[in-house]
């Protein structure tokens, strides 16, 4: 295992991603998968959201509806798969997990994606991108590709070439591609292959003359101000090299909530992480509400100091949910799963949850967030004790005392199994 | 409000299990790794799984690891960062299936080996037409 890189030069970014995530976490346990199109659809087998390369080569457009494919699947040799979240949750803590290995400084971005902070020569970034792929496949046996920048955008855009292009070999360092095949690169992409540049600003932006990223880059930094925002300006000199995207703490995306903070000062104690993931999980649980959503999936995980010469730690859990629910002293139970993980005496500087298998609320009202009260006032302890006791989901607040919840209306019928979550769903060997 | 045991505080009210039993005896040097996990009781993850990031649990079914030690119905610890040598229990991939095999590398070839006459050898060309998929590094055998 690699050392986390020196920090000696202007720290680069790193963007590493899952090659199509979700179909990959499928076959690292279903070798009869590879080379086959693979689809995973979205809750409720409504939707491809994840297309395997072979079925993206079959014109399967994303988001296509289940009902439109599955009369050809036969035909095409398509197989389907309803999303696992429990198995994407547990590999992407897994992929983080070993990602915080080669780096001190990490923002993970989403369910299948990090940033990670790097320093050193070109040729030594360019080796650790190799071996930051090479590790993750033959640890967690999912394919990634790096793209390395001194901004994050530009780390996106490498990271973009580095899966396109095979000549890269799944690893683009941006100071690492001469100049002019850099310029022929951004002017051969679209402009809406830029970090968040989408529908109606690439419209506006075609009518002004600009069309790839190239036209994008040079356009007047003020100009865009003006005309645009100072988020679109900051896309511009993100482009030309100058970092100004900050570490974002709390995003909402497609199909999951990640909440995070670093702290102003470490938290030293299980006592201490303990009192942070209860504020998250309520905080978290208000995001949801906000958002009328509930989660089943739940990803807690905490990061040493990384400018310290301590020892590091990443510790990270997932927990299935009992049920779907967005209810605060669920969440923070479930987030309470990392305490074990955690360590006395170590410097944390990070924690954060990360929700996934997101879905509607539905008919039943949210719950108000909690306030701290029903925790002064025992309740907290006392489900876990009648749980303990008598079963998880056997005590519950509110609907969430409701023992077979929401989920069985939802319909998983090609759900793979649970491979690394549910013991009794664990991968097959054959011995014959 | 805490328990002292070696040079750290360990919290009473942390986990379910925390009531610590007994402190080990605290060597000078690298400490065990097995402490981190100290709370009194054989913590069977700090013992069996070296890397939980590369740590898979797999169910075997049949019978051709008999002479192994492994069989039907049998839980593996497969850790996948492992490099596979000669005498590996391995995971391997055959005709899109994870198999588990003992692994001969030699001078005469590569040969996938199962530990039950029953079975034949299953030739391979080379390593590098072989896909591992993991190493056994445990057999949790039910007797």
């Amino acid at each position: 295992m690699s050392k986390p890189v020196l920090m000696r030069q202007m720290p680069q970014i790193a963007h590493v991603d899952v090659n199509c995530f979700y179909a990959s976490a499928e076959r690292a346990f279903d070798p009869s998968l590879e080379g086959r199109p693979l689809v995973v659809l979205s809750n409720n087998d409504g939707c491809a959201v994840t297309r395997s390369p072979e079925a993206k080569a079959l014109g399967i457009p994303t988001g296509e509806p289940w009902f439109k494919l599955a009369p050809r699947a036969k035909e095409w040799g398509l197989v389907a798969k309803s999303s696992n979240y429990e198995l994407y949750g547990d590999i992407s803590a897994r992929v983080m997990e070993l990602l915080g290995r080669h780096s001190a400084w990490m923002e993970v971005y989403s369910i299948d994606e990090a940033f990670l902070g790097v320093k050193g020569e070109p040729e030594q970034l360019l080796a650790l991108g190799r071996r930051i792929k090479d590790a993750v496949r033959r640890h967690v046996g999912v394919p990634v590709c790096v793209g390395i920048a001194p901004t994050k955008t530009l780390a996106k855009l490498c990271n973009k070439w580095a899966k396109n292009n095979p000549a890269f070999r799944g690893v683009c360092h941006w100071d690492g591609v001469p100049g002019p095949a850099r310029e022929a690169l951004l002017a051969r992409l679209s402009v809406e292959e830029v970090w968040g540049i989408a529908g109606r600003l690439t419209r506006r932006l075609n009518l002004l003359g600009i069309f790839t990223v190239l036209d994008l880059l040079r356009a007047d930094p003020v100009a865009i101000r003006d005309k645009f925002s100072v988020v679109l300006m900051r896309t511009v000199l993100e482009l030309r090299g100058t970092p100004c995207i900050p570490m974002e703490e709390e995003r909402i995306g497609r199909d999951q909530l990640i909440f995070s903070r670093s702290f102003s000062t470490p938290v030293t104690s299980v006592e201490g992480l303990r009192q942070v993931l209860g504020i998250y999980g309520q905080q978290a649980s208000a995001r949801l509400s906000k958002h009328g959503l509930q989660a089943k999936v739940l990803t807690a995980f905490a990061a040493t100091s990384p400018f310290r010469q301590h020892e590091q730690a990443y510790p990270s859990v997932c927990v299935s949910l009992p049920m779907p629910t967005a209810d605060p002293l669920l969440l923070t139970k479930a987030a309470h799963a990392l305490l074990p993980h955690i360590r006395d005496g170590l410097r944390y500087a990070k924690a954060g949850l990360m929700l996934t298998d997101l879905r509607p609320t539905g008919n039943q009202p949210p719950l108000k967030p909690f306030e701290n009260r029903h925790e002064e006032r025992g309740i907290g302890p006392l489900l876990e004790d009648v749980s303990r006791r008598f079963g998880r989901g056997s005590i519950g607040l509110g609907h969430a005392g409701i023992k077979t919840g929401l989920d069985w209306t939802m319909k998983r019928d090609m759900r793979s199994p649970r491979y690394t979550t549910h013991w009794d769903e664990l991968p097959l060997v054959r011995a014959a | 409000m805490g328990v002292i045991v070696g040079p750290r505080v360990i919290d009473a009210g942390a986990s379910l299990f925390s009531v610590p039993i007994s402190p080990v005896a605290v060597a000078a040097g690298f400490p065990s790794p097995a402490q981190d996990y100290f709370d009194g009781r054989i913590d069977l993850n700090a013992h069996l799984i070296k890397d939980i990031t590369s740590t898979f649990v797999v169910r075997v079914t049949g019978d051709s690891m008999e002479g192994a030690g492994i069989s039907d119905g049998d839980e593996l610890i497969v850790n996948r960062a492992l490099e596979p040598k000669d005498g590996s229990v391995v995971i391997a991939v055959l005709d899109g299936e994870l198999t588990v095999k003992r692994l001969r590398i030699t001078a005469a070839g590569v040969v996938l080996q199962a530990e039950n006459p029953k079975y034949p050898d299953i030739r391979v060309s080379a390593l590098s037409d072989l896909t591992v998929w993991g190493v056994a590094t445990r057999c949790l055998h039910h007797v």
